[in-house]
Order: C-alpha cells, then structure tokens, then sequence
C-alpha cells in the first residue's frame, strides 16, 4: 500500500513473467479459449506469428498494481480506460508502472487519477492507460 | 449460456445477450489467482469478474469464418467489493458496430450484479476482428 497519496507520486510497480503455461491456466480459468492464446499452429498462420497472452491477462496485473497501491478503495471505487497497444507473448516479462498524475477533491472524497503502463523486456508498450480511484480524503 | 442461433449480421447497436449467472466459488477465485499469479486479498478480483463476462459473451458471437477476435481497449468502473462465494449476473450486449475496410470492430457492454441486484461493475470492450 501506498503511504502517502499525492500528486507525482509513483506507483509501486509489479513484474511479472508470461509463459505459455499461465496463458493456458489462464484460459481455463477465463473461459476464453481462442485459440490465438492456445493454439500454436492456428496462431502461426495469424499476422501474429505464435499465440499472445490474453489482453484482459496483461489488465490483470494492472490491476494487481493498482489494488496493492490503494488497497480496498481500487476493489469498490476503481476505474479504468486501457488500450492495448502491443500483444504480449511467451517468454516476455512485462513490468506494470504508473502514477498519480493529480488528485481531486469532490465534498469528503477524493480522487486519484494515475496514468499506467505496461512494458515488456524490448521497452515496448504492451498496455497503456488511465486509473481513478476514489478514496476518502483527510483534509477538509 | 449461448444464443449460437443469432448470426454476425444479427449482432446490431442494442442487442442484448442472454443473463449469464455466476457463482464465484473458492475454487473458481483460486484457479483464477494462479492463473494470474496473484497472492489476492480475500476478495473476488475485480478483474476475474470481467473475464468471465466477456468470455461468456465471446462464446457468444458468431464471428464470420476465417476471422480472429482481438481485445483492443477496455473501460471499467468497480462499484462494490465482492465477497468471495457470491453469485453475480451478467447483461451484456453490443454497443456499436464499426467496419473499416478489412478490420471490424465491435464494441460490448457489460453491467454485473449481485444476487441483491447492486452494480458491482461495468465497462466497455473493444474488440478487434481481423480477416
């Protein structure tokens, strides 16, 4: 969790590494079966070249950051906007940063507003976007 | 639950997929949490919930032959925490239908509820689908 909550302030980030044990751990556990993500010979013949990790998979670790940044305010008062810009493969590590761009102040309630993204290990940007979340605030 | 019968011509602005219901056991939450490589906190992970609506919606859509669907952007907003073991419905449906030159792009609603009819999540996907 994030000690302090101010403008500028950056996100503790997190790493993580996709193989395509996760991606299919992942499908069974999403539901989504395309066989982009599964299937190495349909993926092949794809402008792709190989499977790709899920999008949504890429998100979930964005929002692991947020939620071990802002804790419970991110689970029940959380927002986002991603783009995805480039898939993610196996073998890539991708590392999630983001920061407070500004913070504002509704009557007892403020709001964070972060920008993310989301790299993997050639410096390409794989997820990119904006968070919000809403937070009670101390200052009156 | 699918509706196989509808075609991808069918699939206008406003179409509305059938409710799809959910209970988000333990087991389910902790299959989920590996898959992400996640600790998690005690809560369903918003993110699980939106995963399982857009699969559920994805299993959907009758995509035209020779066609690959690509997630391209999503919006999210999270309204309540959500207890592990609760049971949520899903109304999905489609928003807009683009088609530029090759590439189509649809993009989907989604809304979920708990079993006491509260919001807990809603958002937007951009789906991608190349020929």
């Amino acid at each position: 969790m994030l000690t302090e909550i101010r403008e500028g302030k950056a996100l503790n980030p997190v790493v993580k590494h996709i193989t395509q044990e996760k991606i299919n751990l992942y499908a069974e556990a999403s539901g989504d079966f395309n066989p982009i993500h599964i299937d190495e010979s349909f993926a092949t013949k794809t402008p792709f070249g190989g499977t790709i990790a899920h999008g949504m998979l890429s998100l979930a670790y964005v929002s692991e950051m947020m939620a071990s940044n802002f804790g419970r305010s991110w689970l029940s008062g959380g927002k986002l906007g991603a783009k995805f810009k480039e898939p993610a493969r196996p073998g890539d590590s991708l590392t999630i940063n983001g920061k407070i761009d500004c913070i504002e102040q509704k009557d007892d309630v403020s709001y964070a507003n972060c920008n993310f993204e989301c790299r993997n290990q050639k410096d390409e940007t794989i997820v990119t976007g904006e968070a919000v979340v809403k937070f009670q605030s101390d200052r009156k | 639950m699918s509706d196989k019968t509808i075609s991808y011509e069918e699939l206008i602005p406003g179409y509305k997929f059938p409710p799809a219901t959910h209970e988000l056991s333990a087991s389910l939450v902790s299959k989920y949490l590996k898959a992400v490589d996640s600790a998690g906190d005690g809560f369903v992970p918003p993110l699980a919930i939106t995963a399982l609506a857009i699969a559920t919606m994805a299993g959907s859509i009758p995509l035209p032959p020779g066609t690959t669907a690509i997630h391209a952007s999503q919006d999210l907003e999270f309204f309540k925490l959500v207890p592990i073991g609760t049971t949520i419905e899903c109304h999905t449906g489609v928003v807009q239908k683009i088609a530029r030159g090759k590439m189509s792009m649809l993009i989907l609603g989604l809304e979920v509820f708990n079993k006491g009819k509260e919001k807990v999540q809603s958002g937007k996907a951009t789906i991608a689908l190349l020929t």
